[in-house]
């Protein structure tokens, strides 16, 4: 198997009394498709927290390759390789389409305020540069053709692919997708499958959550199961699914069962 | 109501290079020639016409231009502004009366001195939003202010008088024919609107609008947020800072009563009142809130409760300023769906 990419070692965190996650161990392999599933309040949200930086872990580490990267300041984290959509979309509402990717690429830019007024060489050459990329990711995405209208008045599901391609504008190593489908009618849940998959092969890790089993079964490589912020499987989907401490944690337990 | 953005956006983008350029040259004749309408019904009672050109209006343009950066590109609701003016007219008149320095090699230092007191202000506010960061500013806006009340070496309470002109560019500047330094203030806009356009459309340009938007998601996506409002502070900073040297030369006299929290917040209305975040309705309403009330000024104390009338009915016939933020979407109606 390839080699690990970003590696959760013991991860705990607690809120006042409430522990929010408890040891969660979690490899991700480079270049594949890992899901993150569990029920609602298993924790699923704060482990992406916890990659990104929004939190920092009670105990515990994430290694982003060799790199301990709990701690580290979240725009730092992204530049590091690691980008991410929300679950609740927060797309930048007044920027266009293009703009909205463009903030993203500007992560790689190194251009500064002076540069800027100066408009020097380097700054015309990175803003040239940074429009391109960000046409090609949309086409990649495939909503080139919203370029110029404002985020905010984009359908439903053009948002949510803008918020994928906003995050893939940092140049990210892995990405990390909070519930991509949500709110998608079954044709549109096909059409993200096939994206998520181009993405993957374009050569980008990526971890997902998603409530989807038939998405999740037809995309991932493998299957992390979080129930009240422990794993509880983790493994080929295929498996997982017939887990039945899997199944009992969706679908609960006859009392005279346990 | 019209809507006057759009159109003038619209003639903008359909226009060519050289209509371009002939529209900024004619806009910019006609500014220019603005010292010679003091005949004409623009005529200001009591007060000079140049000078009211001078202050408020250029004084309040220019302030409310650096303003504009933080509050409405950035979304930081600083009401301390006044105090970066102060900085600037202090730095001014301390050195133009102590030192053979005039307000040529004084600027930069005014600026530079401005811009400190903004890293001042920025570093410990960082961490603060919305109310809890206008209160902190408002905070630093009085004690510059009471600083320099309470500060015999700069003249206490009465300020420190006889300031110099600045000296002249092959003209001189007059007391009674204010024209040189409206000019002046003229081009001190016109660079100011020019390194805005180039910020807006750029990087840190960027980086501000997604801070106002939404902090946390510009933080995840890779945006120094700390370091892109600190610059947007450092900058508004330099503005004020400018525009506090220049006063300072062409008032001669200063003193703590010339930065009171009420010019923070008429500065605030005035970018409000003209647009947030779209400097040219910025400019529009600093300069109708710096003029109204020397035009009304017949009525004495009246015309300050006709200020704030025609403020109350323009909010609300216009709650987003004269021309607000760009909303229009580049392709211009694609599929009938109205203005």
């Amino acid at each position: 198997m390839a080699k690990t990419i970003l590696n959760l070692k013991n991860l705990t965190i607690k809120f006042g009394g409430v522990t929010a996650l408890n040891s969660v161990n979690l490899e991700l392999k480079e270049g594949e498709i890992l899901a993150l599933i569990g029920p609602n309040g298993a924790g699923k949200t704060t482990v992406f927290n916890l990659i990104t930086g929004v939190y920092k872990p009670t105990s515990g580490n994430v290694f982003l390759g060799d790199v301990a990267i709990d701690g580290k300041k979240r725009h730092h984290i992204t530049k590091l390789g690691i980008a991410r959509t929300f679950q609740n979309i927060r797309l930048f509402g007044d920027m266009t389409t293009l703009e909205n990717v463009i903030t993203g690429t500007d992560v790689r830019n190194k251009v500064g305020l002076i540069g800027s007024i100066l408009g020097t060489p380097r700054s015309r050459r990175e803003e040239k540069a940074s429009i391109a990329k960000a046409h090609e990711i949309l086409k990649f995405i495939g909503i080139d053709e919203y370029a110029d209208r404002l985020a905010k008045n984009l359908p439903y599901g053009v948002q949510r692919r803008l918020e994928i391609a906003r995050a893939l504008g940092t140049e990210p190593k892995i990405l990390l997708l909070d519930e991509p489908a949500a709110g998608f009618n079954p044709q549109e849940k096909v059409e993200l499958a096939a994206i998520i998959k181009k993405i993957r092969d374009a050569g980008y890790t990526i971890l997902l959550i998603e409530h989807d089993m038939s998405l999740i079964m037809g995309i991932s490589d493998r299957v992390v199961v979080l129930d009240f912020g422990q794993k509880i499987a983790d493994d080929l989907p295929s498996v997982v699914q017939n887990d039945p401490q899997v199944i009992a944690a969706y679908l609960g337990v006859p009392e005279d069962a346990s | 109501m019209i809507n006057l953005r759009d159109k003038g956006a619209q003639f903008w983008e359909r226009s060519n290079r050289p209509v371009r350029v002939l529209t900024v040259f004619a806009i910019v004749a006609v500014v220019a020639a603005l010292p010679y309408a003091g005949n004409t019904f623009l005529q200001t009672p009591v007060a000079a016409f140049d000078a009211v050109l001078v202050y408020p209006m250029g004084m309040f343009i220019l302030m409310a231009l650096g303003l504009n950066v933080v509050v409405g590109k950035s979304g930081m609701l600083d009401l301390g502004y006044v105090a970066f003016f102060a900085v600037g007219a202090y730095t001014m008149a301390i050195l133009g009366t102590r030192t053979g320095l005039n307000t040529w090699e004084i600027m930069p230092i005014g600026i530079a001195a401005a811009m400190f007191a903004g890293v001042l202000l920025a570093i410990p506010t960082l961490r603060l939003r919305g109310d809890y960061l206008a209160i902190v500013t408002l905070g630093f806006g009085e004690i510059v202010r009471v600083s320099a009340l309470n500060s015999e070496a700069i003249g206490g309470a009465l300020g420190i008088a006889g300031v110099p002109f600045p000296p002249g560019l092959g003209f001189e500047y007059q007391l009674l024919d204010q024209k040189y330094f409206y000019w002046t203030i003229v081009v001190m806009i016109l660079l100011v609107i020019w390194v805005i356009r180039r910020l807006t459309v750029r990087r840190p340009g960027r980086a501000w609008e997604s801070i106002r938007q939404d902090e946390d998601a510009a933080e995840l996506m890779g945006v120094s947020t700390y370091k892109y409002k600190i610059w947007a502070f450092v900058f508004g900073a330099a503005i004020g800072g400018g525009a506090g040297v220049f006063y300072a030369s062409r008032s001669m006299v200063i003193a703590p009563d010339n930065f009171t929290l009420n010019t923070s917040i008429l500065i605030l209305a005035c970018v409000v009142f003209g647009g947030m975040g779209n400097i040219w309705g910025v400019i529009v309403g600093a300069a109708i809130l710096g003029y109204l009330p020397d035009r009304f000024r017949f009525l004495s104390d009246a015309r300050l409760l006709l200020f704030g009338l025609v403020l109350v009915v323009f909010m609300n016939l216009r709650p987003e300023g004269i021309l607000p933020r760009k909303k229009r979407e580049k392709a211009i109606v694609k599929k009938g769906s109205g203005a």
